[in-house]
């Protein structure tokens, strides 16, 4: 019978845990949401004209690609400047 | 011929090496969680091969007085390098962190906090555990059984392993093969429950459409940066509220972290997903496995678990189902019932079946982003109750 109290006090306690905890993710993150949105918005990064790219005959495509793949690796502070085959 | 007599005097071994060659054939061939279910299963069938002594010992073998064990030497000196294996990085609660890790750094918050709201149905899911908690006490077992067998609810396999580590050793061969068999079998619980509880207007309902009727207050500017401060502050404050969760929650935010700060540090995201995960998933699989010798494995108490696991997963489901509901009563903006079924862990496989279910009933109706939100809150939720079950009966 004490077992059984113990057991009904854990899924009291349990529940309201959970819910507390993932009640505070909920905060938290609208928080963490509102004072990047104020402090920190996205970096604005200088997009890479196509004309200004020297692509040397390379398909848009591929240089768009290309583009996208280094401002990836490079976290948005890289540029392509110019491509050329080798 | 030692062998041969082992088996004669024990028939229970070749019970034992027929179930793991079922559970290698479930494994390999009909692909339930491979990655787990075959070392766990080639684990089973080492332990029980007679005279190999690849099978775990009991923890009384291996402790000298109250606060005393053996060392690692002399457990590998005496029962094998499976032991050893045991020892010390299972018992020691060592591995299942560890994997949390890296399910940490493969997982995307982004579903989540792109519909915060949604994770709290990833607390509503967690009703299975306690349900069959006090179940289970009603029915013999002690608590730290229970809340081993309860945990399972939660349908996350690491957490369910670490709870059982630190509450009921003894059962944690059992315990795992059901957490994991029934995570392997989400494709078909889920679609059972969800035909059981919910009707076919409650499954159309369009999330997307929702979004429109009823938009989000604010769009994230930054997620970048929203995802790379999520799991700094969220591990503090939970290591504040809950300290026994932060072994599993810690690891499991800073292997999110590593992912989400990107190049920099891609190394360490990289031998979190690979190569540590990896070798943690092979030992973890093997010393699991080796824990179900045919005296520890064939007692009428893995039947009850086999069967109190799919009750406390089943119940888990409806419970995220039935808090949708109850929200669908009061909210103008309704939430198709899905969401509620993936309140528990399996990520990301709940929410790949809730979207298939959706789908069927109206082919424009993708949920999986919005499943995901609970999904991931459900690993946050089900890791918390299992700090509480630990706190309680550790």
């Amino acid at each position: 019978m004490n077992e059984l109290g113990i057991a009904f006090e854990m899924m009291g306690v349990g529940m309201i845990t959970v819910f507390v905890i993932l009640a505070l993710v909920v905060l938290l993150g609208n928080l963490i949401i509102r004072f990047v949105n104020k402090y920190i918005p996205e970096v604005v990064t200088q997009k890479v004209q196509p004309a200004t790219v020297k692509s040397g005959g390379i398909n848009p495509k591929k240089m768009a690609a290309i583009v996208s793949a280094v401002k990836t690796v490079t976290g948005g502070k890289g540029h392509v400047s110019k491509i050329e085959k080798l | 011929m030692t062998a041969i007599q082992a088996i004669i005097d024990g028939p229970g071994t070749l019970l034992m090496l027929a179930i793991g060659g079922l559970l290698l054939y479930l494994g390999i061939r009909k692909k339930y969680e491979p990655l787990l279910l075959v070392p766990i299963a080639f684990g089973l069938v080492l332990a029980n091969l007679p005279g190999g002594g690849m099978g775990v010992v009991p923890a009384e073998l291996v402790q000298i007085d109250e606060h005393h064990y053996m060392n690692l030497f002399e457990i590998a000196h005496e029962y094998g390098i499976m032991n050893f294996v045991y020892y010390s990085l299972i018992k020691t609660g060592f591995l299942p962190p560890i994997i949390f890790m890296g399910v940490g750094a493969l997982t995307d918050f982004g579903p989540m906090l792109r519909n915060l709201r949604l994770a709290f149905f990833g607390a509503a899911a967690q009703i299975g555990i306690f349900t069959v908690l006090v179940s289970a006490i009603l029915m013999g077992f002690t608590p730290g059984e229970a809340a081993s067998l309860g945990i399972i609810g939660g349908a996350d396999g690491p957490t369910a392993i670490y709870t059982t580590i630190k509450l009921a050793p003894h059962l944690l061969g059992p315990i795992a093969i059901a957490a994991y068999s029934y995570m392997a079998l989400v494709p078909v619980i889920v679609p059972l429950v969800t035909r059981l509880t919910c009707s076919e207007k409650e499954l159309r309902i369009n999330m997307k459409e929702m979004d429109k009727l009823y938009p989000p207050k604010y769009t994230i500017k930054n997620l970048k940066a929203v995802k790379i401060a999520f799991p700094i502050v969220l591990g503090i404050v939970i290591s504040i509220f809950v300290p026994s969760s932060v072994p599993l929650l810690g690891m499991l935010l800073f292997g999110n972290l590593i992912k989400e700060v990107g190049v920099t540090v891609a190394r360490l995201s990289d031998a979190a997903t690979g190569s540590i995960m990896n070798t943690a998933t092979i030992f973890l699989g093997l010393a699991v496995g080796a824990t179900m010798t045919a005296e520890v494995f064939l007692d009428v108490k893995t039947i009850m678990i086999i069967v109190g696991g799919f009750i406390a997963f089943a119940i888990s489901i409806a419970g995220g189902i039935v808090a949708v509901k109850v929200y669908n009563m009061i909210a103008k903006k309704k939430i198709n019932p899905l969401i509620g079924a993936t309140g528990l862990s399996a990520v990301p496989m709940a929410s790949r079946v809730a979207n298939e279910i959706a789908i069927k009933y109206d082919p424009k109706n993708h949920v999986l982003q919005y499943c995901m939100a609970s999904n991931i809150s459900g690993v946050i939720g089900s890791a918390v109750a299992a700090g509480v079950l630990i706190s309680f009966l550790g």
